[in-house]
């Protein structure tokens, strides 16, 4: 700093050589400097990011479309460059709009749109564009065919750098064997190191989309990577919302506020924002009549015993109306006023309006303006006891008759109620007495004053009052007095600015955008987004991977920021998901897959913070990634879903949003954790049934060796032991019964089948089906906990049985045929 | 006792136990008195400690408890082939016997478990190890005396003199002391000596000799062999027993399992203590009397001695005093300790002393 300082004077005109170096960049500086930012800034990410772009944006047209997206992807090697074609089955670019929408950084239509979409700045596929444009000189080549035109239109598209204009090379007619749709194709360096990232967008995507066929060909596979769709419905059209008036910011509420048409602000904010009535209105005005205005302070008015006697005032202020007509005004307002418990200025000349119009009626006399006004006043006056042309008040300290002031009577009760007991008495009356000069001071008789103000004024006081009685007001007791004396001051009746004058003050908009946020309002509507739904998150897992569970949860819809968002969460288990190492964590937000950045992101900071051993997965230390053989999916929809970049690769840390994410991973973990108990008891259960089914029977041979008996029967011993159903055929003689024992803890409805080769008679209920021959003896006993059923039936010599037994798991089931 | 034919019968009748719970569809099980201390009693018509009323039943209901039965199995036909072949083993030679058996879940995996099986069994059959032909591993106790007795050994009669007929040793008992049977003695009273030391001390100086005394060596915990032949002595000879071992918590059990009983084999109480025999010392009165060097007591110490305290068996008016009076002076010591006044104090002050204020001289 000194040396600079020291040069400063030799070194003359530094200004002017430091703007020199100052000019406008062109938007390809631009994009050279900032491309980390967009997910270009290698070789390798660049080719990921372009297909990203290109398919969120092929997904987006087809679903507006109302079309089941039909997407190609190809990568080919064409010399050093890679050629990448993205082709939709979407409805198509107008001539006019094409070269915008491809060529215009920052051109887009859902920039401003309150809407979930995939796209959000617009900055995407003309980023992949530029991208492709500076680092292989080649056009972008576009095939587009509306629906319904017999020829396709052919552009070949570069930008022009310097002003950021696309400037179109070709404009031909040409044939595509697509009805309809676009095809993107883009040249540019890269290389294919990042594969295993594109084929996880890929097939995220699917899993994400289920309504959309995708088809992956690049220069490492052999056999195209193939993904059907798993439904054929479509994503639920979404509407755009107008903004939430606590997710506006001061510039853009500015603006909107200079080009409404509406007059008042009332009218402003019920036409331009969503969930905002009258009543939310009006309470919003209020709110910005605190903050820009201020309230009035209100005091009490006289008691009985008082000498203020506001009757008396306001007879003296009026003149020549006649006694009777005067006594009914002043005693009809003096009647009114001691009603009252506070009042501010404001509700006194309500008061003098009232009792005015009734006195006219009543007497024929009439009240004019000036003579109201003299009588608020003057009753002003009386209440406050502010003494006219004294009013000016004195330094502090001074003014011997300021114990008498009935302000200081007013605020020495507010401030003794609002602190503590320990308070001393004499430092609560300074307290009282600095308070009450300093809202003497206050301009104009109304006593107004906003919250700041008085936060302000009671700070001054209190260190006013410190300073000279060395009793402390600390920084709750002066919360306290605050709080006592805006709770008892009243909202402004004036009416609020007008929107035009709102919007020419920058201050004043600032008050209107507090009163919006402190205002209440019901979240916005939810149908701007568009959920996957549970069913349909657990369908595209079902899809992309082979486990042996799955489950999903979708959250209801939450505000974050104004901005709506849902949250939803899948699991998928076992079958052929590898169990080595951690569990793959799925990422998308407005239905993308995050490919990049899993460190960064929200969605990892709070799978890591769960406590997976609840849930029955391996997480070593506790906390972290869990291990073994699972996939977690998560979605957030939102109108703005919050990333840490413009390269839209990682959540940010919103904790509205994290909650939301932990609460529905939870819901699908609690569904997990139950089949993986219920698998591990099954599991327990058979290796139980498996040793005790070794064990036992060892048993019972080594105890009749022992006792010289032939082997016992242990079946019912082992059924019992299993808490086991237990179907035991018994044959005597010509009777066949089947004995069904139910050892388990809860009834069971079971459904058995015998078949049997000669035909049966005398059947205890069941039914009897003959098959060719065969015949099937059916019974749907249902067998109490702990109970048994027998069911019989004759048959004539011999045959042959097979039973069958539904109605109850395999592992719980034993059959002695 | 039973006879061996009993001994086998009782153990077939528990497998034909078994055989009838699988014939009747029923889980296989074995219900036994719970052997933990909370669960023995007082049997004051006897004066020992046996078993309460709280069962605990193995029961093939689970994993664990089907692996129990089915060693039980096994166990019985081995000890029932045993008794039927007239030959004996030891609880170590059973577990690792059970290696042979053909099948791997019978196979004993610690030879507690073993021991512990034995005993269920002996508490299901009421039968005896001994009468199943088990053997401990360690040896019963040696006696040094004016005893005559005559053994039934594998090769005959033999009649000893137990200090005439033995050399320094002693008479070395059998594992099964029901083996033996009293002839003669001129024995006034018998002293039950924890350590080898000390029960050489009193040889060497011919305390045996001189006082008409049967000197017992416990070797430490005494083997069950041990307190039966003590509780013979004293029932068949009708002489006092007196229990001499170290001032420490763990020989105050020595004694209670020769007087009292002991938990594990609390089955056998009735058959094995003998509830007269009384305490000689050390006792941590004489640790302060006779000022004997000692040690600090350590923390597994003071465990002990106050899960003394809560030991029924330990409940008495004598012991509280004790063991109180030992956790207040926290002090330990061994019988050799003795040895601090001479190596003849022993016989010729201490034992005489005490033995006299007990009332045993």
């Amino acid at each position: 700093m000194t040396s600079f300082q020291s040069t400063i004077g030799d070194e003359e005109g530094i200004a002017e050589e430091l703007a020199e170096g100052q000019r406008e960049i062109s938007i390809a500086e631009f994009f050279e400097k900032n491309k980390h930012m967009l997910g270009f800034d290698s070789g390798a990410r660049g080719l990921v990011t372009a297909v990203k772009e290109a398919v969120d944006n092929a997904l987006d047209a087809t679903e507006e479309a109302g079309v089941l997206p039909d997407i190609y992807i190809e990568i080919e090697e064409v010399g050093d460059y890679y050629r990448l074609v993205i082709e939709d089955n979407g409805p198509g670019i107008t001539k006019e709009q094409l070269p915008k929408v491809f060529g215009k950084l920052l051109y887009g239509s859902r920039f401003h749109a309150r809407e979930q979409s995939r796209g959000q700045q617009g900055i995407g596929i003309s980023a992949a564009v530029l991208y492709s444009q500076l680092t292989s000189g080649q056009p972008a080549k576009i095939t587009s065919r509306p629906k319904g035109q017999s020829r396709a239109q052919y552009f070949e598209l570069i930008i022009d750098t310097d002003t950021n204009e696309p400037e179109i090379k070709a404009d031909e007619e040409t044939t595509w064997d697509r009805p309809h749709g676009t095809r993107i194709e883009l040249e540019m360096e890269g290389n294919m190191r990042a594969r295993q990232q594109l084929h996880d967008y890929v097939k995220h995507t699917a899993v994400v989309n289920p309504h959309a066929r995708l088809e992956l060909r690049e220069p490492g596979l052999d056999e195209p990577m193939k993904f059907e769709r798993a439904t054929d419905e479509l994503p639920a059209e979404t509407k755009e919302i107008r903004p939430h008036p606590h997710g506006v910011e001061l510039g853009a509420l500015i603006k909107m506020l200079e080009a409404t048409e509406s007059y008042s602000v009332s009218g402003f904010l019920q036409e331009e924002f969503t969930r905002v009535g009258k009543k939310t209105a009006d309470s919003v005005i209020d709110n910005f009549r605190d903050v820009y205005y201020g309230r009035e302070l209100a005091w009490s008015p006289p008691r009985a015993h008082d000498d203020r006697d506001v009757a008396a005032a306001v007879a003296n202020a009026v003149a020549n109306k006649g006694k009777d007509a005067t006594n009914a005004f002043s005693e009809g307002i003096a009647e009114t006023v001691a009603n009252n418990d506070r009042l501010s200025r404001s509700e006194l000349a309500a008061i003098v309006d009232n009792v005015a119009e009734a006195v006219e009626g009543d007497t024929g006399k009439t009240f004019g303006g000036t003579v109201r006004e003299n009588a608020v006043d003057a009753a002003w006056r009386a209440i406050t006891g502010a003494a006219g042309d004294e009013s000016g008040g004195g330094e502090d300290g001074g003014g011997e008759d300021a114990s008498e002031s009935p302000l200081v009577a007013d605020a020495y009760a507010l401030v003794d109620d609002a602190t503590s007991t320990r308070k001393d008495d004499a430092a609560v009356r300074a307290m009282a007495e600095a308070l009450a000069r300093r809202f003497e001071n206050l301009d104009g008789e109304a006593f107004r004053i906003p919250r700041d103000d008085l936060d302000r004024l009671v700070a001054d006081a209190a260190s006013f009052v410190a300073e000279q009685r060395d009793a402390t007001f600390g920084e709750t007791a002066r919360g306290n007095v605050v709080e006592a004396f805006w709770s008892r001051a009243r909202t402004v009746p004036d009416d609020p600015p007008k929107v035009t004058a709102i919007a020419g003050s920058r201050d004043a908009a600032a008050d209107l955008l507090e009163a919006m946020r402190t205002t209440d309002i019901l979240a916005p509507p939810t149908d701007c987004l568009a959920p996957i739904t549970a069913d349909l998150v657990e369908a595209g897992l079902r899809k992309e991977y082979d486990a042996d569970f799955y489950a999903a949860a979708t959250r209801d819809a939450e505000v974050h920021g104004g901005d709506p968002f849902i949250v939803e969460a899948g699991i998928a288990y076992g079958g052929e998901i590898p169990a080595e190492g951690t569990v793959e964590l799925l990422r998308f937000a407005n239905r993308v897959p995050l490919v990049y950045q899993r460190g960064a992101c929200a969605t990892t900071d709070v799978i890591k913070n769960i406590g997976w051993r609840n849930y029955g997965l391996d997480q070593p230390g506790g906390s972290g990634l869990p291990n073994g053989p699972a996939v977690i999916s998560i979605h957030v929809a939102s109108t703005n879903v919050p990333f840490t970049s413009e390269s839209k690769d990682a959540l940010a840390n919103v904790p509205a949003i994290e909650d939301e994410i932990e609460l529905a991973v939870r819901e699908a973990a609690r569904e997990l954790k139950s089949y993986l108990n219920k698998r591990r008891s099954m599991q327990q259960r058979r290796e139980k049934q498996d040793v005790l089914g070794k064990i036992l029977p060892e048993m019972a041979d080594k105890v009749s060796e022992v006792t010289g008996r032939p082997r016992p029967d242990i079946d019912g011993a082992l059924a019992r032991i299993m808490n086991n159903v237990s179907v035991e055929r018994e044959m005597n003689g010509e009777t066949v019964t089947l004995v069904v024992e139910n050892h388990s803890d809860v009834n069971e409805q079971l459904e058995i089948t015998d078949i049997v080769s000669t035909e049966p008679t005398d059947l205890s209920d069941g039914t009897v089906v003959d098959m060719d021959g065969e015949w099937f003896v059916q019974w749907k006993p249902e067998v109490p906990s702990g109970d048994e059923r027998e069911l019989t039936y004759a048959i004539d010599g011999d045959a042959d049985f097979e039973v069958s037994v539904g109605g109850v798991e395999t592992e719980k089931l034993t059959v002695n045929d | 006792m039973t006879t061996e034919s009993d001994a086998r019968d009782e153990l077939i009748d528990l497998a034909a136990d078994f055989y009838d719970q699988f014939a009747d569809g029923e889980i296989p099980e074995m219900t036994l008195p719970t052997r933990t201390k909370s669960n023995i009693e007082y049997d004051t018509e006897s004066g020992v400690w046996t078993y309460g009323d709280r069962t605990s039943t193995r029961s093939a209901n689970s994993v664990r408890g089907a692996r129990k039965l089915l060693k039980a199995a096994y166990t019985i036909e081995f000890l029932a082939d045993q008794l039927d072949e007239d030959r004996s083993s030891t609880l170590r030679e059973l577990y690792y016997l059970s290696e042979s058996w053909d099948n791997d879940e019978a196979q004993f995996s610690s030879q507690d478990e073993s021991n512990d099986l034995v005993e269920d069994l002996e508490i299901v059959t009421g039968v005896t190890r001994e009468d199943f032909h088990m053997r401990p591993e360690e040896s019963g106790a040696t006696l040094m005396g004016p005893l005559l007795i005559r053994e039934q050994t594998r090769r005959g009669e033999r009649e000893i003199h137990c200090q005439e007929d033995v050399g320094a040793g002693g008479y070395q008992i059998p594992n099964n002391p029901d083996m033996i049977e009293f002839l003669d003695d001129d024995i006034d009273f018998a002293l039950a000596v924890e350590t080898g030391g000390m029960r050489d001390r009193l040889v060497e100086n011919g305390f045996d000799e001189d006082y008409n005394c049967l000197v017992i060596h416990l070797k430490g915990q005494p083997a069950r062999a041990t307190r039966r032949i003590t509780k013979r002595v004293h029932d068949e000879l009708d002489v006092p027993i007196a229990v001499f071992a170290d001032g420490d918590p763990w020989s105050y059990r020595i004694y209670g399992s020769v007087a009292y009983g002991s938990i594990k084999s609390a089955h056998l109480s009735k058959y094995l203590a003998t509830p007269e025999a009384q305490f000689v010392g050390i006792q941590p009165e004489d640790i302060v009397e006779y000022d004997l060097p000692s040690d600090p007591l350590a923390d597994s110490d003071i465990n002990a001695l106050e899960s003394e305290l809560e030991d029924p068996r330990f409940q008495t008016d004598y012991w509280e005093e004790q063991i109180e009076l030992q956790l207040d002076i926290g002090k330990k010591s061994e019988q050799q300790s003795l040895a601090s006044r001479g190596l003849d104090f022993v016989t010729d002050t201490y034992l005489p002393e005490r033995l006299g204020a007990m009332g045993v001289l």
